[in-house]
């Protein structure tokens, strides 16, 4: 399997993606913004089936199109400041029924290629592809580095990063475009069901494990490590959809942990009353 | 120094009028108390003065320089209750040093002075032992220092607080009002703060707001009176 040129470019684009989507993950989760990854791939079946539709290579009619929704949908955000979700109900229905009817426009066998883009293929990913991840993993990381402080405040409180002078809309705005452009590049390689999982569960699990923010990015990289190759492996071996597999490992990873903190924490407690049980006679002893 | 001018301002949530006439200054040394009963839109007029609102009429000017004629920087400490996020995955000491951000260390590594103020701002909220606690954990009353040891940590030039004794005990209220003075006077830092604790803060205030609603008018209006006359003030306000 190691020695396939497809299942190098799958293990390559698997540990870069897993570099980038905790970062991605925990600023969305804490932004509440978790199902914006959900529309944004939606949206992004309709840059798909924009670029089916004028021939013209659907990567880039889908950073396009994705990152101008990505800034629409930041407006519809501060619009319905209380409802948030509207806009997302809004920008993922109707990105659905755009793709829907360009495929109805687009007579050739665009349905096959929209079906990679739907469910992932390991297939479908070119040297190219590998090229512009490994480019998007660079600019992310060093985004991370660089505006780290800025964006912890943010994420912390708007109000707070906006009085301590911070540019809140414009790091919004961009912090959107760039997640939009992420979504855009990884949906071929997992499938538009199944990126928003692959980008929210590994920051959702270190959460629960990391008392500090850089401890949930990093504890967040390993769980993607792991449960992305495990999960490339395991679609390799049974012959199932890779975007569907490594989601699966995820949530199994996330119900182990869970238990695992759950009796963790038991035993702490039970550890804890035999200490004062046993200070306890300690006393009436003497 | 000239911090804060607020000049005739008025303020409405679409067509509904909830501030109006509104005018007053906070300089640096001023320590001002802002009270009125609740729903007195206390903490509109704290938004429209940071920027947060936008006024409908009249003016708000927020000085871009202190009086060492450096940026002037804010610490502006929100309603806690409802504002702080628990969830956030950070330990104390992330939060509180975070505060020493926008004094120039967006982009550098925190030197040894800062964590020095990060220490003394922690330690004065007794909260240096919890440092390593993860905010999650935290009581609400424990969470309310550690924003104020954030905002100390950021030592600003104006103080911005939003009912920042809330749930705090008698003894730790007196020993935050003894902080800020000595903020105000010795440091020149200017300080303003909504509060419920009117007769406790009169003594370490030296301005009082309050805002009261005219029985003839829907508007809410101002009166400012020193502290050190309080029945010129309950007079005039009422």
């Amino acid at each position: 399997m190691f020695f396939y040129g497809f299942m190098q470019r799958a293990f390559q684009a698997s540990f870069l993606i897993s570099l980038i989507a905790p970062i991605l993950g925990l600023f969305l989760i804490l932004r509440r913004q978790s199902l914006m990854a959900d529309t944004l791939s939606h949206v992004s079946l309709a840059g798909v089936a924009l670029g089916l539709l004028l021939g013209v290579d659907p990567t880039w009619t889908n950073i396009l199109v994705v990152g101008i929704v990505a800034v629409l949908l930041e407006y519809l955000r501060m619009v319905y400041r209380t409802y948030s979700e509207i806009s997302i109900a809004m920008l993922m229905s109707g990105g659905m029924a755009v793709a829907l009817v360009l495929m109805s426009l687009n007579e050739s066998g665009a349905n096959m290629s929209i079906n990679q883009f739907l469910f992932g293929s390991i297939v479908t990913i070119s040297q190219q592809q590998i090229w512009l991840l490994l480019m998007l993993t660079v600019a992310i990381g060093l985004l991370y580095i660089i505006f780290r402080k800025p964006m912890y405040i943010l994420t912390f409180d708007e109000d707070t990063a906006f009085t301590a002078g911070l540019p809140v809309k414009t790091m919004s705005i961009l912090f959107n475009v760039l997640t939009g452009v992420t979504i855009a590049v990884v949906m071929p390689i997992v499938g538009a069901l199944l990126v928003s999982a692959i980008i929210v569960l590994p920051a959702a699990i270190s959460m629960r494990l990391s008392k500090s923010f850089n401890g949930v990015i990093l504890i967040g990289i390993i769980i993607a490590i792991v449960g992305m190759l495990s999960g490339l492996i395991g679609s390799y071996q049974y012959g199932t959809p890779p975007g569907a597999s490594i989601t699966l490992i995820f949530i199994s990873i996330f119900a182990l942990t869970s238990l695992g903190k759950k009796l963790f924490s038991r035993v702490r407690q039970e550890r804890l009353n035999g200490r004062r049980d046993l200070t306890g006679d300690i006393s009436q002893t003497k | 120094m000239q911090y804060i001018k607020v000049d005739d301002l008025a303020f409405h949530y679409e067509d509904e009028p909830v501030l109006e006439n509104i005018s007053f200054e906070v300089n640096s040394g001023d320590f001002v108390m802002l009270t009125g009963e609740n729903g007195a839109a206390k903490t509109t007029l704290l938004r429209n003065i940071l920027g947060l609102l936008k006024p409908s009429r009249g003016s708000v000017s927020l000085s871009r320089e202190n009086r060492w004629g450096t940026d002037l920087v804010v610490g502006y400490v929100p309603q806690q209750v409802s504002s702080f996020n628990a969830g956030f995955p950070s330990t104390v000491l992330e939060l509180v040093q975070s505060g020493r951000y926008p004094r120039g260390k967006w982009f550098k590594k925190l030197d040894k002075e800062d964590k020095e103020h990060v220490r003394r701002s922690l330690e004065s909220v007794g909260m240096w032992d919890m440092r390593h606690k993860k905010i999650g954990e935290l009581s609400g009353g424990q969470k309310q220092r550690i924003s104020l040891a954030r905002v100390f940590a950021t030592d600003p030039d104006l103080f911005v607080l939003d009912e920042p004794t809330t749930g705090m005990d008698i003894h730790s209220r007196e020993e935050f009002y003894k902080l800020l003075k000595h903020n105000s006077e010795e440091h020149g830092k200017g300080i303003l703060m909504v509060t419920h604790d009117h007769e406790e803060l009169r003594h370490y205030a030296n301005k009082h707001i309050e805002l009261i609603r005219k029985e003839d008018s829907p508007w809410r209006c101002f009166s400012m009176d020193s502290c050190k006359e309080p029945s010129k003030h309950h007079s005039s306000s009422r």
